[in-house]
């Protein structure tokens, strides 16, 4: 089945199985690959990328369901490298990444969290966030977001 | 542009730095029997762990055309951050900036092969000196090329920041590179001491932050090759299953599948994309047999005091007769460790391509070099013929110490014809891996009448951890049981006139690893909760009361340890007035001479442990990143809480239990405590950072709670009720 949809602003056609998960369809099909697979259950969240503005587990979305749909990665996260995402600039000064490996999707549920609520808590990222991180960066994931917070609200 | 590699290839350095390199895990654990010592020497010269099968000099450095300088890693980057300390240690003496140096992983096929896998926290301390001097030496050949070129004295080159000046003449690292037709090969240099270090033990970012970031880091399950099929492998969640019939027609004729394969045990579906090749797997049919019937209480039962084989480790005084004469009251406790699993973000994968002549392996492990070997054995093919290379890990933690699934992309490659991809399922993961098994200790103490302890001593029960992978059948044999993995810890370092130590090694019918820390977990956790105790007992401050024994100014360790407590008292606020709910508990270890302790706060919260805060002090010796570090210490306080308040396997009829993240819950976001993080430099040489700040967390929140509650709690996960 063919699907049309938006991939990082970039105009997307495919024409697979319409059941594939959108995982699939990203990493395999168009070969991007910041989007992880952790769990294949949306257990983990490695696989987080945003689905008209929503941050949604990707491992678990039929990819015939985003028709119509703007997708955003990691990859499409930042204008450029010199203009970073503040979640992708805070991530670089608290230097939160160990193997790095779930980090794509904790910034990709983080930049979702803070254009919500600019200016998160503890508590809020703790509820809002339930990704798993094995390397133990937890505690760089919450100051990383309540700098990329700060970075955000004196862009504006 | 490179180097003139042959240069270096006659240098001893290179020589002294393999056998540096290859350092390995066995000889500081050894404990106290002369035999034992003897055995431990003869496993060490057995050639097994410990050897670097080549020493091809193109091993270490390329300096590239754009004046950047490629370091080829031998140690493998998991997350630890072992690039950016090399990185580091490298730039420091090749008088260029960090961000000069690339880092990646040496493959297999370039030469130096690192026998000993990625692990023990022992990859910058083996290398600190190996490594500077490679690139001191590099940089005086490249000072005394261009002195040549400029026919001026060496001594008038100078070196800054990848330029090399003297006078008016002025060239960089890789213009003179490309222009020198022979190298001249300088003495050893002299290399910088501390007081002149630029780099090493100042603020830098890690090497690989940048593509962690942008989301560009290539891990295994990221790698392609050209024409490359994908497998998905059907496996049993029963341990040791065997297939006994298959029936894969509706699997065939499942869209994109090319070909469904089996060779004796393995079962896979080949397609040209995995969801093609998963989509076809869930349709085969397969009938298993399923030998394995282990219980858990089985695994209890045999993994206990008393049972298997005890090898003696330490023996002072005469602490067993102290123990046994009647006179006075014997303070006896046990304790328990769970089996748990990595549970790494990453599951395991590979890529194979093998040709008539020639295999490539893309593979995210541990120890590149036995995967070598097992792809060897499984496609029967020589060593030399296969080419090793490894992507990023997302996450080892000893996990990928085991093969992985090398041999069996190999085999699928070889029977296709076409290069291979395959990887885990998370249920794979859980169910089909390796673990880290349970232990069980049983410690006896005697005190004085004023709460001085007389004599002790501690037993630990476990399967064998690793020795059996490093030094075979025979080697665990001769040791009489796994005292350097499974059993590192188990000795006692305080200052106790009469003390014993016996490991109890006993097989299990459950695949075993190593897992973060090793026998440092288990062991720390069940000595320390036990000196808690002791010093609960007595009526003493738990810090005072191991202040007490640990006094000898002619012992290194023991006065780094003292340093340790003394910093962490003053720094935890370990004696200042506690809020009412609060309980503060503490614990430390020597871990291959990283001393790491922590001091602790808990609450109890809606009848749950919740951990406030963790006051690290870790003495590591030299600092190279303390940013590093300190990532490294906050990652063991979150695996420290995950494992003492939430982590445990369990098999029931042969069938690991938890299949899936839901079944077996991780620390999270909504449990980090505050954390505060302080390094001692007890030393002018590193030691490792990657697994000592773990161990202490377990013992030092269970004497919290004891604190808290009056309530010893002996096993993990802990369970208030």
């Amino acid at each position: 089945m063919k699907i049309d949809f938006k991939l990082n602003g970039k105009a997307t056609s495919i024409d697979v199985d319409p059941a594939m998960p959108l995982l699939w369809v990203v990493r395999d099909e168009l070969k991007l690959t910041a989007t992880k697979f952790g769990c294949g259950m949306a257990m983990c969240g490695a696989c987080t990328l945003h689905i008209d503005g929503e941050a949604i587990r990707s491992c678990s979305v039929p990819v015939e369901t985003i028709a119509g749909k703007n997708i955003i990665t990691l990859e499409g996260l930042s204008e450029s490298e010199a203009n970073l995402h503040p979640i992708q600039q805070a991530w670089m000064e608290e230097q939160v990444p160990q193997c790095g490996y779930c980090q794509s999707g904790f910034m990709m549920a983080a930049a979702k969290l803070i254009k919500e609520n600019p200016n998160p808590t503890d508590d809020d990222i703790i509820n809002g966030i339930t990704n798993i991180c094995r390397c133990g960066t937890h505690p760089r994931i919450l100051k990383a977001i309540k700098r990329a917070a700060e970075i955000n609200n004196q862009n504006h | 542009m490179s180097t003139e590699k042959k240069s270096f290839s006659r240098r001893k350095f290179l020589q002294r730095g393999a056998i540096v390199l290859g350092g390995s895990v066995v000889a500081s654990y050894v404990g106290c029997s002369p035999m034992r010592r003897f055995t431990a020497q003869k496993v060490e010269s057995m050639d097994l762990p410990a050897s670097i099968s080549s020493l091809k000099p193109d091993f270490w450095f390329e300096i590239l055309a754009d004046n950047t300088i490629l370091l080829k890693s031998p140690k493998i980057e998991m997350g630890q951050g072992v690039w950016t300390g090399l990185a580091m240690m490298a730039a420091e003496e090749l008088e260029v900036s960090v961000d000069k140096i690339k880092v990646e992983h040496a493959n297999t096929g370039s030469g130096l092969i690192d026998n000993v896998n990625t692990g023990g926290s022992s990859s910058t301390s083996s290398l600190y000196e190996p490594v500077r001097e490679v690139a001191a030496t590099m940089r005086e050949m490249l000072k005394a090329s261009a002195a040549k070129q400029w026919n001026v004295d060496i001594s008038a080159v100078k070196t800054e920041n990848g330029i090399l000046s003297s006078g008016v003449e002025k060239a960089t690292y890789g213009e003179i590179a490309a222009s020198t037709k022979e190298w001249d090969e300088p003495k050893t240099p002299t290399l910088k001491p501390k007081s002149a270090f630029k780099i090493i033990g100042k603020e830098v970012k890690r090497v690989d932050l940048k593509p962690k970031v942008m989301g560009t880091a290539k891990y295994t399950l990221d790698s392609e090759l050209p024409d490359m099929l994908y497998a998905v492998l059907v496996k049993s969640p029963y341990l040791d299953a065997i297939i006994k019939s298959v029936d894969s027609n509706e699997a065939t004729k499942s869209a994109g599948v090319v070909k469904i394969v089996r060779e004796g045990n393995l079962l896979a579906v080949v397609a040209k994309s995995f969801y093609a090749a998963d989509s076809a797997a869930k349709k085969v049919v397969v009938e298993w047999n399923t030998p394995n019937k282990t219980q858990q209480a089985d695994l209890i039962k045999l993994v206990t005091v008393g049972n298997g084989k005890e090898a003696n480790i330490q023996k002072e005084g005469s602490a067993k007769s102290i123990l046994e004469d009647n006179k006075t009251e014997v303070f006896r406790q046990e304790y328990r460790t769970p089996m748990a699993t990595h549970a790494q973000m990453e599951v395991n994968g590979a890529i194979a391509h093998v040709e008539a002549n020639k295999v490539l392996i893309i593979t995210g492990s541990q120890g590149p070099s036995q995967v070598r070997d097992v792809v060897a054995k499984a496609i029967d093919i020589k060593k030399d013929n296969i080419d090793v290379h490894t992507p990023l890990l997302g996450g080892g933690f000893g996990r990928k110490a085991a093969p992985g699934l090398a041999a069996e992309a190999a085999i699928i490659s070889k029977l296709v014809g076409k290069p291979i991809k395959v990887y885990n399922s998370r249920q794979h993961e859980f169910q089909n891996g390796v673990y880290r098994p349970n232990t069980h200790h049983v410690l006896q103490a005697k005190m004085t009448k004023d709460g001085k302890v007389e004599a002790i001593t501690h037993d630990q029960a476990t399967p064998d951890m690793y020795v059996r992978n490093m030094v075979g059948e025979i080697g665990l044999k001769l040791l009489g049981s796994d005292f350097l993995s499974a059993g590192h810890g188990a000795s006692l370092m305080y200052n106790v006139p009469n003390k014993s130590v016996s490991v109890w090694n006993t097989d299990v019918p459950i695949p075993i690893s190593i897992w973060r820390a090793v026998g440092m977990f288990p062991n720390t956790f069940a000595i320390e909760s036990f000196i808690n105790e002791l010093a609960h007992k007595a009526g003493k401050d738990a810090i005072d009361f191991r202040l007490d024994m640990l006094i000898n100014k002619d012992d290194k360790i023991i006065e780094r340890s003292r340093n340790v407590l003394e910093t962490l008292i003053e720094k935890s606020g370990w004696k200042t007035p506690k809020a009412d709910g609060v309980g503060r508990g503490i614990a430390i270890g020597n871990d291959r001479k990283s001393i790491a302790a922590a001091a602790i706060e808990v609450e109890i919260i809606e009848g749950k442990i919740k951990v406030k805060k963790v006051t690290n002090v870790l003495d590591m010796g030299q600092i190279i990143n303390p940013e590093g570090i300190k990532a490294q210490i906050e990652g063991c306080v979150m695996m420290g809480i995950s494992a003492t308040l939430y982590e445990e396997l369990t098999v029931k009829d042969g069938q690991i239990e938890q299949a899936y993240f839901s079944q077996y819950p991780l620390a999270s976001l909504s449990d980090v405590p505050e954390i505060l993080s302080f390094l001692l430099e007890g030393d002018d040489v590193p030691y490792g950072v990657g697994e000592p700040p773990l161990s202490p967390i377990a013992p030092a929140i269970v004497g919290a709670v004891l604190n808290l509650t009056g309530k010893a709690l002996r096993s993990l996960p802990l369970r208030l009720s």
